[in-house]
């Protein structure tokens, strides 16, 4: 191995010193991270740390060991990266890293700032962070006073440009040979649109299920169209409470709830467009559905029944109604419970219920 | 009412057998502890001679269900007869559970 000058083979021995205490601030400033993150509820792709290793350290000293005065002057030997989802986020959570931290601003970098409106490249904001004075007053954490290290924050995207970047082996972008810095250019102009694009559509989407919250509770159903969605807002206002308790007061019953996304396939078998069409079913057939429970719950004192009961009888007599028979039946237990031979029997008893029922009924 | 569990290294098998009814509800949930305890692990309750449930039987297979969720364990109920299988349909229990 080539010989390092003294003056950096000092910075390495103080390296070799102060690996241990680097390799616990590694662990606190991880976790600090990731409390902090759950604390604001940001999701993220990853939260990654690491302690520059010790042949990193000697090529970094090699090129320019002179630069520094010592260990403390390289900002990079424990390295912090978030990588987010969408861009937006990168800001988010460079603001709560502002509160958690002191900043070093004279060596950070918001690179996303610095390009030029006619260039593209490597996105990413960096900081030079210390822990704050708040966070050394336990005797444990005086060793880190003045300890500075990297974070850097990236969307998943710049990410993956600046791993894929830093594989073709050129540290810089001067490096690069030109036609291949213009290619990952484009490429790099490219993802900066997709990273844009991603948070145009999450921010439209939150617009959309805020719009669908309103009409819902406008009781404008007639205007929502059906889907995962608005299927789950209908639910939110609890159209089947009322026929549930009717159903739970047969036999004193507690009610479970229970998720019932499981049923949206078999409203829009249904030929349900929108959440007008649900209702008015929901509304037509809760009746029966209601005397279909009373019919099987009446005579077993069962005392628990769950959320979706009265659904999944209105789905029963609506099938029945409209002339579904057994097969309608088997295909709805086999939506709810996946494909079973064993639905058919069940479709079949629940058949012959409901059907004397409504036959009852209509004489 | 008779509960056997058998441990593989990432299975809990419970094997029911007699009638699941009030009576049996107290022994059957401590008999079943280990399933409640269990983490990243599949959950079969095996009901081939389970010949009855009732609203006890039906609490025990929810809370074990609901302690899963917490665990990151998979429930499967196989083999229930018609009886009990009715019993999960009229309950409207049946699109909660892996009924197999």
């Amino acid at each position: 191995m080539e010989l390092l000058d003294p003056h950096s083979s000092l910075i390495l021995d103080e390296y070799r010193t102060r690996l241990p205490m680097y390799n616990e601030l590694q662990d606190k400033i991880e976790s600090m991270l990731r409390d902090e993150l759950a604390k604001n509820e940001l999701e993220v792709t990853a939260v990654e740390t690491r302690v520059k290793t010790e042949k990193s350290l000697v090529g970094k000293l090699k090129l320019k060991g002179q630069k520094y005065a010592s260990l403390s002057d390289i900002t990079d030997i424990l390295g912090a990266r978030i990588i987010t989802y969408y861009t937006d986020d990168v800001d988010r959570i460079a603001a709560m890293t502002e509160r958690m931290f002191d900043i070093d601003w004279d060596d950070s970098v918001d690179k996303r700032r610095l390009h030029q409106l006619d260039s593209f490249g490597y996105n990413s904001l960096h900081y030079v962070c210390r822990l704050p004075e708040s966070a050394l007053a336990a005797p444990e954490m005086q060793k880190f006073r003045g300890i500075r290290f990297e974070l850097q924050l990236r969307t998943t995207l710049q990410h993956a440009w600046a791993a894929i970047n830093h594989d073709t082996g050129y540290k810089t972008g001067i490096e690069i040979p030109r036609e291949y810095l213009r290619q990952m250019n484009r490429l790099a102009g490219m993802l900066e649109l997709a990273d844009d694009e991603f948070s145009r559509i999450r921010t439209e989407i939150n617009d959309y299920r805020r719009r669908v919250q309103q009409l819902v509770q406008n009781g404008k159903l007639d205007d929502v169209m059906l889907d995962g969605e608005t299927f789950k807002s209908y639910f939110d206002i609890r159209p089947l409470d009322a026929l549930n308790k009717r159903i739970a007061a047969i036999n004193q019953a507690e009610i479970q709830e229970v998720p019932l996304m499981g049923y949206m396939p078999v409203f829009v078998a249904f030929g349900c467009k929108t959440l007008g069409d649900v209702d008015r079913l929901i509304k037509k057939y809760s009746i029966d559905a209601y005397r279909l429970a009373r019919h099987q719950l009446g005579n077993t004192g069962i005392d628990i029944i769950s959320s979706a009961v009265g659904l999944q009888n209105i789905c029963i007599v609506c099938i029945v109604h409209q002339g579904g028979g057994k097969i309608g039946l088997r295909r709805l237990f086999n939506a709810l419970n996946g494909e079973n031979s064993n639905n058919e029997m069940l479709a079949e008893i629940t058949y012959q219920q409901a059907a004397e029922l409504i036959n009852a009924k209509e004489r | 009412m008779k509960t056997t569990i058998e441990v593989s290294d990432s299975r809990l098998t419970a094997f029911f057998s007699g009638r699941l009814d009030t009576a049996a509800a107290a022994q059957t949930s401590e008999d079943v502890r280990p399933l409640l305890e269990a983490t990243n692990k599949e959950i079969v309750l095996d009901c081939t001679e389970l010949e009855y449930i009732s609203s006890s039987g039906l609490r025990i297979f929810l809370s074990i269900r609901k302690e899963a969720a917490q665990k990151n364990n998979k429930v499967i109920i196989k083999n229930i007869n018609a009886d009990i299988r009715q019993v999960f349909a009229m309950t409207g229990f049946i699109s909660l559970f892996d009924i197999q």
